[in-house]
């Protein structure tokens, strides 16, 4: 890892901010309901999903009710996939840019992703007011809530930098992305629970994909009330720290023919 | 003296025939056949810069010029590290303000402010030095009044103006300004000269691009001239430029050379010349020398009283002197077969440039054209301007080519 690089990053972390900002003022911008649209996305998706797998195919949601369940999973996937896409396509939209100025080019899906925070937030809020309504009141576990959504941050930041950068070469990546991510709201326990599967494979594979441990999490937080799974959680993290170097590892690599190629 | 920049034995290559982004089906057919020992598909190159060394010192104002195509651009993206060489080091000290081109780096959606917040940040600088500044931003930049406005509403001049402004204010220790200047209306252009000049006055460097040579010979002590993507030239801005616009000229008059002949039905033009003092054909006179325009004609048949008219123009519409027998009544009672016509101008009172040659040969009564009215030769008029002001090199198109005798007078009264 080059720690010249994150030595340059530290002294543009203010170009880092610049850009988060941008990302938060440049979205809602000429749009009426604005950041109501936070909300309602994950509102109006887990509503329809209750209603239709919930009610029709009795997907079993380790005793929460589906509705609860399944909102938890759509705000923390919401956001991951919201970040982890915005970030991909960060460079490529901004190409103008990476042809005039410098500035170390993982400033700009870093921004992406810290900029998606501020629509989770909101999201979060309304999973709050939700689980109230089924008479899940905060415990002390709730003291543990930042853990699932560092998980997503990391995982979503590893994608954006890994991508941001091939799609500047490859605009491949740029269709195959919203496949991608599809295929990843079914391939995490977004909908289902991740008990579908048994031990030890259940580990391994929440470990594997830090946004099943995240999801996990958040909901044996929020709709249970219980502390999560610490040994899988901490596993969790350090793989998607590991991640996040490499996807940054990647970027870096790849920067230098950015400007040649935008 | 620190160096600021250097660039040693710097060459920059881009894939051109791939284009500029390849897909992943290009690859994979390129993988594949190079597996299958196949002909790879041709990648065609670009050289955009080979071999380039130079220096820049601190506090030194150096131009980059040179024909469009020339690597200029090249050069100073790979200044700013928005790309790199293919081969060769460059090293570059200190922070680099860089102008490429207009608008850079402002985000439609936002406001005035906002850019000038964001884009001040992107350029490296604290938040408190962009808020310290940001007022002679705004002022210098001529926006006060649209500052809380979308910068999708301004025009691209005020786009520009606050993109300038914005890295201009901004201490830069390398200030890298490529063709921004252009765009802006005579007044901004002043001042950004003008601010260009405090910036180096304080000890800033500056690297600056431009086709406007009077701006680089203004601002700049040193210049390069860059000609597909090698060094051609390097020294006092002065002499480079000369050297430049001496080159430019020449291949002027001799891709235009082959003008001189035009066909009648009656007669023709086979051939104009220029000629010295004694009589030697030429293609540069000095000014304030004679100059004589022979004209080689072939008659097919007796022409009687042909009326030559010889002009001379710029690159303006229509000639700016005219030499016509149609007005001072010399013309020849009657041609016959082939022979010369010789015009000549006494003097040059003109500026140093590339003149055309316009003729025309009309029938006795002043109308009916043997040959028709255009230009036929182009001659390059040499010598300073024979002034020590700032625009005596530069002198260019846009100014007045004729030059009669003046002289100043000045007269003050101190008031009391």
């Amino acid at each position: 890892m080059n720690a010249a690089a994150l030595a340059e990053l530290w002294v543009f972390r203010e170009v880092f901010w610049a850009f988060t900002v941008r990302f938060v003022k440049v979205k809602y911008k000429q749009a009426f309901v604005g950041i109501g649209w936070a909300v309602i996305q994950p509102v109006v998706a887990a509503a329809v999903l209750g209603l239709t797998l919930g009610r029709l195919t009795n997907v079993p949601s380790e005793g929460i009710p589906y509705l609860l369940f399944a909102l938890a999973g759509m705000v923390g996937w919401t956001y991951f996939s919201t970040a982890a896409g915005t970030a991909m396509e960060s460079l490529v939209d901004d190409r103008e840019l990476l042809r005039k100025v410098y500035f170390p080019r993982e400033t700009l899906p870093l921004g992406a992703v810290a900029g998606a925070i501020v629509d989770l937030a909101p999201a979060l809020l309304t999973l709050f007011v939700f689980a109230f309504a089924y008479g899940e009141l905060p415990t002390p576990a709730w003291l543990a809530l930042p853990l699932p959504l560092v998980l997503l941050v990391l995982t979503a930041a590893a994608l954006g930098l890994a991508f941001a950068g091939l799609n500047v070469y490859y605009r491949d990546v740029r269709y195959a992305m919203p496949y991608v991510l599809q295929l990843g709201l079914f391939l995490s326990p977004v909908l289902y629970p991740s008990r579908l599967l048994d031990e030890p494979w259940r580990t391994v594979y929440e470990i594997a994909n830090p946004v099943a441990a995240a999801l996990d999490g958040l909901r044996t937080i929020v709709a249970r009330g219980d502390w999560p799974d610490w040994s899988v959680t901490f596993a969790a993290l350090a793989w998607s720290m590991v991640l996040t170097l490499l996807g940054y590892a990647i970027l870096k690599r790849l920067e230098r023919g950015f400007a040649d190629r935008a | 003296m620190t160096t600021m920049v250097s660039f040693e034995q710097v060459s920059k290559r881009y894939a051109g025939g791939v284009g500029r982004y390849r897909s992943l089906r290009d690859e994979l057919a390129r993988t594949y056949a190079t597996v299958l020992g196949r002909p790879v598909p041709d990648v065609t190159t670009v050289d955009a810069l080979r071999d380039i060394s130079f220096e820049v010192a601190e506090g030194e104002a150096i131009a980059i010029i040179g024909p469009n195509g020339a690597g200029k651009t090249t050069a100073l993206r790979i200044m700013s590290r928005i790309t790199y060489p293919t081969t060769g080091v460059v090293r570059v000290r200190g922070r680099v303000g860089a102008l490429l081109e207009v608008g850079t780096g402002m985000h439609p959606e936002l406001t005035g402010r906002e850019n000038v917040q964001l884009y001040g940040r992107i350029l490296g600088h604290a938040g408190r030095d962009i808020d310290r500044r940001f007022d002679a931003i705004v002022d210098f930049a001529g926006v006060a009044d649209s500052i809380d406005r979308p910068v999708k509403q301004y025009s691209s001049g005020m786009q520009l103006r606050l993109g300038f402004s914005v890295a201009a204010h901004l201490d830069p220790d390398i200030l890298v300004v490529d063709e921004a200047i252009a765009v802006g209306d005579a007044g901004f252009q002043y001042r950004c000269v003008e601010r260009m000049r405090e910036l180096v006055h304080d000890g800033r460097t500056l690297i600056f691009v431009s086709h406007d040579m009077s701006a680089v010979e203004t601002l700049c002590d040193r210049a390069i001239l860059l000609d597909r993507g090698e060094i051609r030239a390097e020294g006092r801005s002065g002499e480079v430029i000369e050297g430049y616009l001496g080159a430019v000229e020449a291949s002027r008059i001799e891709d235009e050379a082959p003008l001189g002949v035009a066909h009648g039905d009656r007669m023709e033009v086979t051939g104009v010349s220029i000629r010295d003092r004694s009589g030697r054909p030429v293609v540069e006179v000095p000014a304030g020398e004679p100059m004589t325009v022979r004209l080689e004609y072939s008659a097919h048949e007796p022409v009687d009283g042909p009326i030559f008219s010889v002009g001379l123009a710029d690159a303006r519409i229509g000639v700016f002197t005219l030499a016509s027998m149609l007005i001072d009544g010399e013309a020849p009672d009657r041609l016959e077969g082939r022979g010369h016509v010789d015009c000549t101008f006494e003097s040059l009172p003109l500026y140093p440039r590339t003149y055309e040659i316009w003729v025309s040969v009309r029938g006795a009564a002043g109308y009916g054209d043997l040959v028709d009215w255009r230009r036929f030769a182009l001659v390059r008029v040499t010598g300073g301007a024979g002034g020590k002001g700032r625009g005596a090199m530069t002198h260019t198109l846009a100014d007045a080519p004729v030059k009669i005798p003046y002289r100043w007078t000045i007269e003050s009264q101190p008031t009391r």
